[in-house]
């Protein structure tokens, strides 16, 4: 019985990031899959090297793929190459993330190092103004460059006094 | 790894435990802050770039493992203290002084920041696609750092005194970083570590010294040239046995425990 690939991604797109409310597919973790006989073999790329969700992510894979009709086996590959960026979010998750209170940057991902370290010009991590995902208003300035997750930073609307979280651009 | 030719094995290994070490006791450094930051920010910031230096030293493990056979738990907990590689800076307690631990990540910081972008230009494959991911997040480590060097080094005329105070105290530890490895020279030739040291040294300092300038604080020490401490041959300060002791109390109860 051949593996419906559809039916693959249907599963896919059910799994949620254990960490924000889309699923892994819109979040741009997932590379690849390949069918070959009753065997599937994804390949996933990580947000941050050694974040703890993936031996969750992994499991919630196998198990559910595996559920399907016809599958004997299931096995899930993290590889940094190509690497993972803000950018391969899709609109929907994007939409889905803005919802909940947290935003993408819509810049480039600044995975290129630009000459030597000297060149990196601080206090510019909360330099550029990023709209408040509740009201829309840009009066927002960055509380902490850290947050709940090694992928965001938490920010303040001025305007309409709500916290909001931000993706790191990586 | 078989595309591994036999002479750059352990020359690279050695290369990639002394980026992991210096990653791993400055995580464990930081994360003594977790619960005791100055603001709650910090906590976070401090607890989170732990949690990233830590990651990123399981990740350099494994890459050695990958190599010589070995598992990430057994290189990063199972050695005796003379094999590790770590620089003396990473060792030191920082007596919970804050200063001392923002110039302390800062030199640190700095220098992760260019040995990571060399291995990003390895020609070995999996050691540059690491080192690219590696990269994006030590950006984040170098921007926040700066950024606390600026603040604290223009903001009061205390905030001045303490860090001036805390580089002269930890700052001249900070060239011992660049000592050299044993058989480096193989690994640039064959382009798995390109560049050089000296002009990585170069970077280095350019970058510090800008920083430094912005924030209104100077070097006493002399920043010239590589400090030959030893921490790169296994010649380490009093304080990483028993900090690694702490360390290793619960893998050694049982080392073939799963996580």
């Amino acid at each position: 019985m051949m593996i419906n690939r559809q039916a693959i991604f249907d599963v896919l797109r059910s799994i949620p990031d254990p960490e924000m409310p889309i699923s892994i597919v819109d979040l741009g973790l997932i590379e690849s899959v390949d069918v070959s006989g009753s065997a599937i073999n994804v390949v996933a790329l990580p947000t941050f090297v050694g974040c703890p969700a993936l031996e969750m992510i992994s499991r919630d894979i196998e198990m559910r793929l595996g559920r399907l009709p016809g599958v004997a086996s299931v096995n899930v590959r993290w590889v940094n190459d190509p690497p993972w960026s803000v950018q391969r979010i899709t609109d929907a998750g994007r939409a889905a993330l803005r919802e909940h209170g947290v935003t993408v940057p819509e810049t480039g991902s600044r995975l290129e190092v630009h000459g030597a370290a000297g060149a990196t010009v601080p206090l510019t991590v909360g330099a550029a103004a990023v709209p408040c995902p509740f009201c829309g208003s840009t009066k927002t300035h960055l509380d902490s460059p850290f947050g709940p997750t090694r992928c965001r930073m938490i920010y303040y609307c001025d305007a309409c006094r709500n916290s909001f979280e931000h993706l790191k651009n990586v | 790894m078989p595309d591994l030719p036999e002479h750059l094995r352990k020359p690279l290994v050695n290369l990639l435990l002394a980026a992991a070490d210096d990653k791993l006791f400055l995580g464990h450094r930081n994360s003594e802050w977790t619960g005791l930051g100055p603001i709650l920010e910090e906590d976070i910031a401090f607890s989170s770039l732990a949690q990233d230096d830590m990651a990123h030293a399981a990740a350099l493990y494994e890459l050695a493992g990958s190599i010589d056979g070995r598992s990430a738990d057994e290189l990063a907990f199972g050695r005796t203290p003379e094999q590790y590689r770590c620089a003396a800076i990473v060792e030191v307690p920082d007596e919970f002084d804050w200063a001392t631990a923002i110039v302390r990540r800062f030199f640190c910081n700095h220098f992760d920041l260019l040995r990571l972008t060399r291995f990003s230009q390895s020609a070995w494959k999996p050691l540059s696609d690491l080192a690219r991911r590696l990269v994006a997040e030590q950006q984040v480590h170098v921007q926040h750092v700066d950024d606390w060097m600026v603040r604290l080094g223009t903001g009061t005329p205390e905030s001045h005194r303490r860090m001036q105070g805390a580089i002269d105290a930890i700052g001249p530890l900070a060239t011992e970083l660049f000592e050299p490895l044993d058989e480096l020279k193989s690994l640039v030739d064959a382009g798995l570590y390109p560049g050089s040291d000296f002009t990585m040294y170069d970077q280095w300092t350019g970058a510090v010294q800008h920083v430094l300038g912005q924030s209104h604080l100077t070097v006493q020490f002399d920043i010239g040239s590589p400090d030959d401490r030893g921490g790169r041959r296994g010649v380490h300060t009093q304080y990483l046995a028993p900090m690694l002791e702490e360390m290793c109390e619960v893998y050694r109860l049982e080392p073939r425990a799963a996580w």
